[in-house]
């Protein structure tokens, strides 16, 4: 199981997230402690390899991938519709630290979405890569086929409660009223030597 | 999973039973140390607050410690609208063992408590129930459940949102005796066909079976509104301001959202649960049932006739917890006490352990409740869109097997197999009749043999999602309504179908659903806890299983004849 | 309002017990709600509602069997049955944290007063203009 490639993610904040312009474009809204306090989602899936997957995802779409941080809410609808609002496409993804994701548009009310992954233990490499994919053929005005929801009804009892925690910790970075901000993604491999 | 390979030589030898225990599926079960400065605790917090109240002109100025000046949202609600004003000072002067004794003693009738109950502020609440145990709390329940014959409720969902497959579902769930039927969606765009399915199987199953669809609370209401949904129960509240915002609704949105429903005769309940706070990470603090609490009494408030809570979506966490299941049960006893109905949890996945799982059970099962699950999974868990039940279409016999065993009533029965073919069967057929009707897209006979005998979605063929999206879509633009349903099956040749939904409508003219704890019953008379009101008062009284109910209780997938030990009574 | 005395035990459940006092938006009896009537297009989604006079009635009963909340939570509704669908969820989508100023409140309540002598419905808007000032869950009012 033990991976031994290590990825380490590096996200600089460049100031204010803006306003996209570009039709083609997904924007990646990540929670406030992400690839910060926290570097793993909840089943020790590291930030770095998440992220990756799902700028792939978009990419091999021909689409633009934007990440910003959504400073001022550890609320996935509020992460994912904060960033699609700021979307050229006004498709984006939201996701937490724990690995909850979600794909929103920027018209539909905050508590709808496109897609929702609520299940944060499911959420594996394979499954954030079509979660970038799909978010970009929505941003190109297609209608994909969604993701195919895993559910394992015996994650709550298995991780619920360590979740809870998580978040609260994840609250806890939480900065009312602060502005989103954009990101540099810096991915780089672990040096070995 | 042969994990017990020849220890390492340096890691120290392990108890052979140690190894048996290690594999037992509670321990794959996650639990967590209380840590009450953030809320994770259940019912014992050394910072939840003393219970006070003072009156000043008819106002409630000061409650639980707190000022009127200082209090929040939901405080100002409660004390304004939930609490009696004129009962408040009276009831918060007796002591929370005098009104746990009251509770108790079934000398002391539900009214007479009620008289009480309704002076009770949240912190006067919590310490009530921190006075008592749970068998105290199930003798309690027994007494303040608001309507006498208790029920069950259903989900009835597909992991591919297979309409087909939740009308067969909700068919048999019918039949087997849920009167509630609940679905919800992986894709939320497939809402109107799946709605549409679950009312259809739900009354070619058994007349009057009730169809509710949880969805976003605006678009939940657009269904109820069109008839294609017949009550609602994903109407969230919550116990902090922060989580209440995070709901993107208030005790007052919440108060006109149950006002709306009324107003189109629609029946509905309120739902929270222990947990939810701590989960989203704002729980100020607070016990998990101090929280429900308040979540409780802002229903009252609210004039909604009930709610389901028991934790429900949040079971992990006071699950996780020292005494948390003792505290969901709490949540259920004080929605009673406080009269409202109440569905009572039991509804989501909760432990890897059988032995746990039952235990989780039977403080709703036994005294018995409104709904004794406010979502007992009709399909094999993996179907289950709500993320899984406490129980399962697999756990069909077992439930059968303790209704009889204790002679407990859970609302459900055995149900012959060829009887399960037959209305699985007619309910896919009748769904396709309604499909044709409103031009959506086909279904085939192959798909109707295969939901007859299917288990779950894994034994069905897949059908074309982005048509079915498609159609999902014009079935709101067109504003297709219950009635175009009713004709629908009318026209596919199901008149008794299309009668009986027809009759579910109809109970809007006359509001009669919108009571306390009511349902129908098959043969569509209102049964609430105004006409069936539970007269529990100690031995030999209230519900108690009989006649020809118990007669088909008694019966089971295989019982040996007495006259001919060599047959079996299926 | 009603100038009937309802006995609940009596007269509850009112489909089967009181059908007599029970009327369609559109006057039609409980009895005209037939499937022939169905099929023949002679009802409507407008026959399958409830009337403000019968949620009065149904408010008595909660009234009359202790629920004053559920009695209250009738008349607000029976005043509602007036509103189109867009604009209840309007106005609840109004009532939602941080999506209307105060103004914008007050004039629902207003509106609710004069155009659909919704005193009841009125009052609550009112209330909830004044705590989610309080309690700074308006609308910022520069938007």
């Amino acid at each position: 199981m033990a991976d031994t490639t290590t990825r380490v993610l590096t996200l600089l904040e460049k100031g204010p997230a803006e306003q996209g312009r570009r039709t083609d474009e997904v924007v990646i809204g990540v929670s406030p402690a992400f690839g910060d306090f926290f570097s793993r989602t909840i089943v020790d899936l590291p930030h770095a390899e998440v992220l990756r997957e799902l700028l792939a995802g978009v990419e091999e779409q021909g689409v633009h991938a934007r990440v910003v941080r959504v400073r001022g809410s550890s609320d996935l609808a509020v992460i994912a519709h904060t960033a699609a609002k700021l979307s050229g496409s006004g498709i984006a993804i939201g996701v937490l630290s724990r690995g909850t994701t979600m794909i929103h548009q920027k018209d539909l009310v905050r508590l709808s979405n496109l897609e929702l992954f609520p299940q944060a233990p499911l959420m594996d490499l394979e499954t954030f890569r079509k979660v970038g994919r799909n978010a970009a053929r929505y941003a190109k005005g297609e209608s994909p086929q969604p993701v195919p929801s895993r559910n394992d009804y015996m994650a709550r009892p298995r991780w619920q409660a360590k979740a809870a925690l998580l978040h609260i910790k994840e609250t806890e970075f939480v900065r009312a009223g602060a502005a989103p901000v954009e990101l540099e993604v810096l991915i780089r491999m672990a040096d070995a030597g | 999973m042969s994990a017990a390979n020849s220890p390492a030589q340096s890691a120290p030898r392990q108890s052979e039973r140690t190894r048996v225990l290690e594999n037992r599926p509670v321990n794959l079960d996650g639990f967590v140390e209380e840590w009450p400065e953030v809320g994770m605790v259940a019912m014992d917090s050394p910072y939840d607050p003393r219970p006070s109240v003072r009156v000043e002109n008819g106002v409630i100025v000061e409650m639980d410690g707190k000022q009127r000046a200082d209090f929040d949202f939901l405080d100002q609600f409660i004390a304004d609208h939930a609490i009696d004003v004129e009962a408040t000072e009276r009831a918060m002067a007796l002591s929370p063992v005098e009104i746990a004794h009251l509770l108790v003693d079934p000398k002391v009738s539900r009214g007479e408590v009620l008289a009480v109950s309704c002076g009770l502020t949240p912190a006067a609440l919590l310490e009530v129930v921190k006075t008592m145990n749970v068998v105290e709390m199930m003798m309690a329940l027994q007494k303040m459940r608001a309507r006498r014959t208790p029920a069950n409720q259903a989900h009835s969902t597909s992991a591919r949102d297979n309409p087909i497959q939740v009308a067969a579902d909700a068919a048999e769930a019918a039949l087997r005796g849920f009167r509630e039927l609940e679905t919800t969606l992986g894709v939320v765009r497939y809402a109107p066909l799946v709605a549409i399915a679950l009312q259809v199987g739900a009354q070619a199953g058994k007349p009057g079976a009730l169809t509710q669809c949880a969805l976003e609370e605006a678009t939940e209401l657009e269904l109820g509104m069109r008839g294609i949904t017949a009550y609602a129960e994903t109407i969230s509240v919550y116990g902090t301001e922060p989580v209440f915002c995070d709901g993107d609704d208030t005790p007052w949105s919440k108060t006109f959202l149950a006002s709306a429903y009324a107003s189109r005769g629609i029946k509905m309940r309120f739902t929270s649960g222990t947990g939810s706070e701590v989960q989203m990470g704002y729980a100020e603090g607070k016990s998990m049932l101090y929280l429900e609490i308040r979540c409780i009494l802002v229903t009252k408030g609210a004039g909604v006739q009930g709610l389901q809570n028991g934790s429900i979506s949040c079971i992990g966490v006071p699950g996780a917890v020292p005494a948390g299941i003792r505290a969901v049960l709490a949540e259920n006893l004080i929605a009673s006490t406080v009269d409202l109905e109440c569905a009572s949890g039991n509804d989501q996945s909760f432990s890897h352990s059988d032995m746990r799982r039952t235990a989780r059970l039977l403080p709703q099962l036994l005294p018995g409740t409104d709904f004794v699950c406010s979502g007992y999974s009709a399909v094999p868990n993996y179907d289950n869109m709500f993320a899984g039940s406490n129980l399962d279409s697999e756990d069909y016999d077992d439930w059968n097997v303790i209704q009889r065993d204790l002679q407990v009533d859970g609302g459900l029965r055995h149900v012959p197999e060829a009887e399960l073919l037959a209305v699985r069967n007619r309910a896919a057929r009748a769904l396709r009749g309604v499909f044709a009707y409103l031009d959506l897209p086909p279904i085939t006979e192959k798909e109707i043999e295969a939901v007859t005998y299917a288990h779950g979605s894994n034994d069905l063929p897949l059908r074309d999602v982005l048509e079915d999206l498609k159609a999902a879509q014009s079935v709101m633009d067109r504003g297709v309504t219950g009635l175009d349903i009713v004709k629908g099956l009318e026209a596919g040749g199901f008149p008794d179908i299309a009668e009986a939904l027809l009759g579910v409508l109809k109970q809007r003219i006359s509001g009669d659903l919108l009571h306390t704890s009511a349902i129908l019953t098959p043969e569509l008379t209102t049964l609430s806890a105004i006409n069936d009101a539970n007269d529990y008062a100690g031995p030999g009284s209230g519900y108690r299983p009989s006649g020809e109910r118990w007669e088909e209780m008694k019966r089971l997938r295989h019982v040996v004849s007495a006259r001919n030990p060599e047959q079996e009574l299926g | 309002m009603s100038s009937v005395e309802l006995d609940p035990r009596r007269d509850y459940p009112l489909a089967s017990n009181r059908p007599e006092l029970l009327r369609t938006p559109t006057g039609k009896r409980l009895d005209d709600i037939t499937m022939a009537a169905v099929l023949a297009g002679e009802i409507t989604a407008e026959d399958l509602r409830i009337t403000p006079e019968t949620l009065r009635l149904q408010a008595q009963i909660a009234d009359s069997v202790g629920r004053p909340q559920l009695g209250q939570n009738f008349r607000r509704a029976a005043e509602l049955t007036a509103l189109p669908d867009e604009k209840v969820l309007a106005i609840y989508n109004a009532l939602r944290p941080r999506a209307a100023t105060k103004q914008e409140l007050i004039d629902i309540a207003d509106d609710l007063e004069r155009g659909y002598a919704a005193t009841l419905c009125a009052r609550l808007v009112r209330e909830a203009a004044d705590v989610y000032e309080r309690r700074g869950v308006l609308a910022d009012s520069g938007r």
